[in-house]
């Protein structure tokens, strides 16, 4: 069921969401209280404490709260400079991504969209990875 | 309503001591903790056996270093617990002596915070929720990531928000126990190594070890050593919450500093103008300016304005971090919040030479940490 070629694919999927058709989705739930979080879990509401939650797709769709360029990063299997961002998502999560194309300076408040992006998997396999861009 | 600390017998700070903040060393744990200990009991005027109770906090160190380290005081057999809550563990400590203090369950507690950098694992990481990029995101990141909210609200510069490292490492300079005691221009610290986003190193915390102590009793319980309050500072008010779910899930320290602090200073009948001296979590420069705002030392959006015209410099409207703070003093997790009463407890005394602010009355320090929890207290002068 889940795709091999994804890297997490427990966060994300190629298909898009009835929302929004264009690939890709992420992978996030709902409560019965409306309270919609993103990634899907499945211990407690952090609303209202409930435990009927429902696997829910987010569109890969939102507005850039804030970026950062980072110049030093000590984990391994990942080279700075990166950029990463804090974007509000259409459905409502915040989330915090990788960006691509950040070298430029973003601006918040830009429409951002989510990409599968190739990358190299620890193991050393090719893979796809989300990451968000500013919207063309 | 449930009772708060100011409903119960008063306590007071009636020592402080520390091991000076620095860069990782081969010196033991022990060493550094006994003697922030040996210093604060001299300070009191209080020997060891007179001591009821014994909190270490620590947030690094293995498990139990309490007894291994308080032993070399002498044979004694007091209750010793340990307590880690990341970087408010010092401010756990505090809160919870205090507490037994007023109670009437101690006459005289000790309070230490001691440790050392060493690797350590986050439980977050335990619950198996996966995250898109947390791995990409160490502390210094998320709040460059804040650095760059702010900045789009308020419109502050870059430039503007390291103005709070220039003050810091100003008052840090004239502390003895600051890790990084050097004042720096501007230029020094904007030229500095790029860490993330607009932050350099010397806008950043330094990683290090070190040990603070205090000292806290009852009025009757130093009395019976003979000992006045002279030189005591009365613990108004304590505050710790944990953060709630907020619609901007990114700025969860700064509301929760807000709803600490409006606890703290109400518990202690003060509003924020009456505070003269603030010790705050300014682990990064964007910290100071958030949190200023959140307490309410000025309105939202004005702290770069007032940090211009030095309203939080020693000697201004409220001296804020006048330790040097985190960026400055350090950051050695299990002593920094026990080291902020210190300072204000110094600052209240009078007895802070070349950095006092003059005629400080009541003092705040605030802490927060990962998880998010946070502390207030209010510390005033009898
Ligand atoms: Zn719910």
């Amino acid at each position: 069921m889940s795709d091999p070629d994804l890297l997490k694919p427990t966060l994300y999927r190629r298909a898009g969401s009835a929302a929004r058709p264009e690939p890709p989705a992420l992978l996030g739930g709902a409560c019965a209280c409306g309270h919609v979080f993103f990634p899907l879990q499945s211990y407690g509401c952090e609303r209202c404490g409930g435990t009927d939650l429902q696997p829910r797709a987010l569109t890969g769709a939102g507005r850039l709260l804030a970026s950062a360029r980072v110049h030093l990063h000590a984990g391994k299997g990942r080279e700075a400079p990166f950029t990463v961002g804090s974007i509000r998502l259409e459905d409502g999560p915040i989330i915090r991504t990788l960006i691509e194309g950040g070298e430029t300076r973003l601006h918040p408040g830009a429409a951002m969209v989510a990409v599968l992006a190739p990358v190299t998997d620890p193991q050393g396999s090719a893979r796809l990875d989300l990451r968000f861009m500013a919207e063309a | 309503m449930a009772t708060t600390l100011k409903d119960l017998r008063p306590v007071y700070v009636a020592g402080i001591g520390f091991h000076r903040y620095q860069f990782l060393s081969d010196t033991p744990y022990v060493t550094l903790g006994l003697a922030a200990v040996r210093a604060a009991l001299d300070d009191a005027g209080v020997a060891w056996p007179a001591v009821d109770s014994a909190y270490v906090a620590k947030a690094l160190l293995p498990m139990a270093p309490g007894r291994a380290m308080l032993r070399h005081l002498g044979d004694h057999g007091l209750p010793i617990v340990h307590v880690e809550n990341a970087s408010a563990s010092g401010s756990a400590a505090f809160r919870h002596a205090c507490m037994e203090v007023a109670a009437g369950l101690a006459d005289i507690a000790l309070v230490v915070g001691v440790d050392k950098p060493m690797p350590v694992g986050r439980a977050e990481s335990l619950a198996r929720i996966g995250s898109l990029a947390d791995d990409a995101i160490a502390p210094f990141t998320h709040f460059a990531l804040l650095a760059d909210a702010y900045a789009a609200r308020t419109g502050a510069s870059v430039e503007d928000i390291a103005l709070v490292a220039v003050k810091n490492h100003r008052n840090g300079s004239k502390n003895p126990f600051a890790q990084h005691q050097k004042e720096r221009t501007l230029d020094e610290i904007l030229g500095g190594k790029k860490i993330a986003g607009g932050f350099t190193s010397l806008q950043c915390t330094p990683v290090g070890e070190g040990a603070a102590a205090v000292i806290i009793a009852s009025e009757e319980g130093l009395r019976r050593r003979g000992v006045g309050l002279d030189r005591a500072v009365r613990v108004a008010s304590s505050a710790g919450r944990s953060q709630h779910l907020y619609d901007d899930a990114t700025r969860y320290d700064a509301m929760l500093t807000q709803e600490t602090t409006q606890i703290a200073l109400a518990q202690a009948q003060l509003a924020p103008g009456e505070l003269d001296v603030v010790e705050l979590h300014d682990a990064f420069t964007v910290e100071e300016v958030e949190y200023v705002e959140a307490m309410g030392l000025c309105p939202d959006g004005q702290a770069v304005p007032m940090l211009k015209e030095g309203a939080f410099d020693i000697g201004g409207r409220c001296a804020v971090s006048p330790s040097g703070g985190l960026i400055s003093m350090g950051h050695p997790i299990g002593p920094t919040g026990v080291g902020q009463i210190g300072e204000i407890t110094r600052q209240l005394r009078g007895e802070a030479g070349p950095r006092q602010h003059p005629g400080a009355r009541s003092g705040l320090a605030h802490m927060v940490g990962v998880g998010a929890v946070c502390y207030v207290h209010v510390l005033q002068k009898p």
